[in-house]
């Protein structure tokens, strides 16, 4: 029997599976400058990006292989923020392995691979499809926060990734394997179906709560956060942006498309775990990035506690909800890798200055450094007129929508928490004088091309949310 | 179209500014002071075609801007925001003048910093949509942050940081309550169409009133306000004390009094004696004070407490008085921050003991200290004294609160000639000490700075009717809804049809009298 395959709507993974093959082959050959190979991930991720936000506008949606593959606005809508990520990732990545002589080959290849399982994620309909994206895209990770093999740190950084990463794996096929024994199916759909509010088996209640700690870590949620730090600080700066951005994007969705479309039944059961992990997980994030000098390490505990606002929109488990964790993770993803390139920009020459007390006098210094750093930090504080605050907004308001009050007051508290330590690096870049002279390493073209994406980006979102709202709210399932 | 021109005038101002900040110092200045004076004579077109006949929303803009989250671009202005918006364009020109040769480094970042913070300032008080006037408020807080962290003194870190969360911390309230108020609105951010009796109101006045109280700042709400005065620079404490302050006192008679009627009858007491607390604990630390700025800062604290006062008399007189004050304190204590900067800038120190004497050397700088200080103590005949008369006048016949409060109200002004006279004769009579001797007097560009604020100093205490005038019917209709019967609920519509608006007699005939009163 010949199987009908409709390509059309795969084409944003197709593209993306045909630029892995391109570089992969592109790579054995040595007369070309590997700096191409970054080139034809940005174009390949292009395409995709491109066919993505053409199938979201004209409604190219659907299922395929046998309803494992579901193509519809939600994944289309990650399809974005995924590419989005991959091409800025790439962009901030060029200059950082060019002058560190790296190997690029492969780097490339892992991220494309890596940008491949996250879009099977997103568009799983099934809870092993979701699996094998989820696997696909952590095994590409575990080797890309190891991929600096001589320095130990980022050894380290690979191995405790992997080795933590592979316990939250197990946590999760044990949940599938949990609800399947109590749905007696893992497709999605067919889940939905059987958990009714007279089956709630004690099996399925127990997989669920599997599946939220081993989605806790991969997304980094309190109390589930430990490796986030000390992976983001040891691994390549580039993939610290990158693990921080399209990864978390991708977990969330699959978060999203199980509790909301799965399990929707048992919400009476989740909402409340969820609550008081957006709480949780926001408040220590906050409090501990206080306390870094390390600007990586902040950066890592402010990802932390961004993953708690994003909390907030499941927590609300409305349609408001749901569209504002979507809007918040591409505006996050956007402001994530633009701070994190502002933090690669501000490379010395014998090295990176990564504590922020090095940054002092930077305004006077490096103006156009600054310039960046502040808007992006400003954004992540969630000051008006940027992206950062409208996607804050967004998500408060569709948790008062559900009565949320508590939350949503825990919420804004923490973001005054946040704006302090955001602001104690502006404070040091403008206000503090530099205690020793460092020598800056000159701006990269690629680099600032990529800064100045995200940085147009934070300011559009932030003065005309609408265009990314309106397609937001569009792509409930 | 006007209203935007005058809010996003000084914008273009900043754009301008990075585009040409490559022409030297003088280029930047001679911009950012076009752009301000130019906004200024705008703003003036808005004093011109001004209705004061009514109380409804003028110079009204209403564009889509955000569909999905039901939000609009809206703004306008009313007799309560006129006033404000004009004082904040009034202001900013001469701060700008006033910074002309104190800014050593950063020069085109201080100049659009305070443009900038210009536009926030205007588009809080013109904004009649509450997600519209959230992003005003908080953006506002960008440009002063740097304007006291970068600009400032000595410990102006820990001051702009503690401004910086103070306000943070209260708005984050705020948002809560707005994001609650749009629910109950229909999902929808409109000002103008919000009408109670709203659920949790009570909670929602809170919400909305801490923010505010830590802006104006209400006791104990103020102790960020003089780290935040003494550091920031002279124009940086200025715009502190002229306008921003009046943001909270904005916010309360805008949001808290005509949207929670009962929630606000019901704190009524507990705020009170917070306001006379201000004002009398303010009053005795600014006594104290052996640093000029300082003392300053807290006669802010028992000022802003006195308007607080007023506000909460629900009596027209009262309001009106505190609509006043809010400008009055704003031209005097903005002045007394531009002298002290002046003598600064000579002296290098604001200490009283460094002083003395100091009217042999500098006759014209001690005479306009001596105006502005008559002014800030409320001598009859200029600016202080109607509005202080009114708000007392008013709370003591408006029957909201015990007359008791309005006596030691009254002790907070016997209190202000206290510490401003005796702080006036330590540092202008006496000997002179050597080191002073060779101060020089005012030079033209400082006296072009005082005497636009000195006009309208004696202009307001002469004649105050130009400026009462425009405010009485947006008072009243503040004041109708304040003392609607609860059994009444409230009425619906933020004033947008005079008939609905019929003041009830007793109040009229005393807000008359004693408007009659404080003309004489």
């Amino acid at each position: 029997m010949p199987i009908e395959i409709n390509w059309q709507l795969l084409m944003p993974e197709l593209v993306i599976a045909l630029t892995l093959i391109i570089v992969l082959v592109f790579d054995l050959f040595d007369a070309i400058s590997k700096t191409v190979l970054g080139w034809m991930t940005i174009v390949g991720a292009g395409i995709a990006l491109w066919v993505s936000i053409q199938m979201h506008y004209t409604g190219t949606v659907g299922v395929e292989f046998n309803d494992m593959f579901k193509v519809d606005n939600f994944s289309l809508f990650f399809n974005i923020i995924f590419l989005v990520s991959t091409i800025l990732v790439t962009l901030i990545s060029m200059s950082y392995l060019d002058r560190g002589g790296r190997k690029q080959g492969p780097y490339y290849l892992l991220i494309l691979l890596a940008t491949l399982g996250m879009m099977l994620m997103a568009a799983g309909n099934e809870l092993i499809i979701v699996f094998l994206g989820l696997e696909l895209m952590s095994l590409s990770l575990y080797v890309l926060a190891g991929y600096f093999r001589e320095s130990p740190a980022s050894s380290e950084a690979g191995m405790k990734y992997l080795l933590l990463g592979a316990f939250a794996s197990a946590f999760f096929l044990y949940g599938i394997a949990l609800i399947y024994g109590g749905a007696g199916t893992t497709s999605i759909p067919a889940i939905a179906e059987a958990v009714t509010a007279e089956n709630k088996s004690p099996l399925l209640l127990a997989g669920m709560f599997l599946l939220v700690v081993g989605f806790g870590f991969k997304v980094a949620i309190v109390p589930f956060h430990q490796w986030a730090p000390d992976v983001y600080e040891g691994a390549p700066t580039t993939i610290a942006a990158f693990i921080s951005a399209g990864p978390k994007a991708a977990g969330f969705a699959a978060f999203l498309r199980i509790f909301m479309e799965a399990l929707p039944t048992l919400q009476v059961e989740w909402s409340g775990v969820l609550i008081l992990l957006a709480m949780l997980t926001m408040t220590v994030g906050n409090i501990i990035a206080i306390s870094q000098t390390n600007i990586k390490r902040m950066l890592a505990y402010s990802s932390i506690a961004h993953a708690g606002y994003v909390l907030i929109g499941l927590a609300a488990a409305n349609n408001d909800g749901i569209s504002s964790a979507m809007l918040y993770l591409l505006i996050y993803c956007v402001m994530n890798i633009g701070a994190f390139g502002a933090v690669i920009l501000a490379k010395t020459e014998d090295g990176e200055s990564l504590l922020i007390s090095d940054y002092a006098g930077l305004g006077t210094r490096k103006p156009l450094l600054a310039m960046f750093m502040t808007v992006m930090l400003l954004s992540l504080a969630g000051f008006p007129p940027t992206a950062g605050f409208v996607g804050k907004l967004y998500l408060f308001k569709a948790a008062i929508g559900s009565e949320l009050y508590l939350l949503v007051i825990v919420g804004a508290i923490n973001t005054a928490i946040s704006a302090f330590y955001y602001l104690r690096v502006v404070v040091t870049m403008y206000m503090r004088e530099p205690e020793e002279e460092l020598e800056f390493s000159p701006y990269a073209s690629t680099l600032v091309i990529g800064l100045v994406i995200a940085a147009i980006g934070v300011f559009l979102i932030g003065i005309l949310p609408s265009l990314m709202l309106t397609p937001a709210q569009n792509s409930v399932f | 179209m006007l209203l935007s021109i005058v809010i996003f005038l000084p914008l273009l101002g900043v754009i301008a500014i990075a585009l040409l900040r490559g022409l030297g110092a003088t280029a930047v200045k001679g911009i950012a002071l076009v752009i301000g004076l130019l906004t200024f004579v705008i703003s003036l077109g808005l004093y011109t075609g001004f209705n004061a006949d009514t109380a409804t929303f003028q110079y009204v803009t209403q564009k889509s801007w955000i569909p999905g989250l039901g939000t609009s671009y809206h703004i306008g202005i009313d007799g309560i925001s006129l006033w404000l918006v004009l004082l904040t364009t009034f202001l900013t020109p001469i701060c700008i003048l006033a910074a002309w040769n104190s800014v050593e480094k950063g020069l085109s970042g201080f100049m659009m910093s305070l443009l900038a913070l210009e536009t926030g300032m205007l588009g809080v008080f013109c904004s009649l949509d509450l997600f519209l006037f959230f992003v005003f408020w908080e953006s506002m807080l960008i440009p002063m942050y740097f304007l006291i962290g970068v600009w400032g003194g000595e410990r102006r870190i820990y001051a702009t940081v503690k401004f910086v969360l103070y306000t943070m911390a209260g708005s984050a309230l705020m948002l809560v309550g707005i994001l609650a108020l749009y629910f109950q609105n229909d999902n929808s951010f409109d000002f103008t169409t919000l009408s109670g009796p709203f659920e949790h109101s009570h909670l929602l006045f809170l919400a909305f009133f801490i923010a505010f109280a830590i802006k104006v700042p209400l006791f104990p709400f103020h102790t960020w306000l003089p780290d935040a005065h003494v550091e920031a620079p002279t124009v940086g404490s200025v715009i502190l004390a002229g306008v921003l302050l009046k943001m909270g006192t904005y916010g309360i008679i805008r949001f808290c009094l005509p949207l929670f009627p009962d929630a606000a009858d019901k704190y009524t007491p507990l705020i009170v004696t917070l306001a006379v607390i201000g004002i009398i604990y303010g009053a005795l630390v600014a006594m104290v004070q052996p640093d000029l700025k300082k003392l300053v800062a807290y006669s802010s604290v028992s000022h802003l407490g006195f308007v607080v006062l007023g506000l909460f008399s629900k009596d027209p007189a009262g309001i009106q008085g505190s609509m006043l004050q809010m400008v009055n304190h704003g031209l005097s204590t903005g002045a007394l921050f531009l002298l002290v900067g002046m003598i600064y800038e000579r002296r290098h120190s604001r200490m009283i003991v460094d002083f003395g004497g100091l009217s042999k050397r500098m006759p014209i700088f001690a005479t306009i200290f001596m105006i502005v200080t008559l002014s800030s103590i409320g001598l009859p005949g200029l600016n202080g004294f109607v509005g202080e008369y009114m708000i007392l006048a008013g709370s003591f016949v408006g029957q909201a609160f015990s007359k008791v409060y309005v006596v030691f109200a009254t002790a907070g002004v016997i209190l202000a000639a206290v510490y401003m006279l005796w702080m006036f004769q330590r540092v202008m009579f006496g000997t002179l000490d050597k080191t002073n001797e060779g101060l020089p007097d005012l030079n033209a560009r400082e006296i072009v700075v005082m005497l636009p604020i000195l006009l309208f100093i004696v202009w307001i205490g002469v004649y105050p009717k130009t400026f009462l005038s425009k405010i009485e019917k947006s008072v009243e209709v503040v004041v109708t809804k304040v003392q609607a019967e609860p059994s009444m609920g409230h009425l619906e519509n933020p004033g947008m049809q005079d008939s609905r608006f019929a003041l009830r007699e007793t109040p009229r005939a005393q807000h008359e009298k004693i408007e009659k009163e404080a003309q004489q």
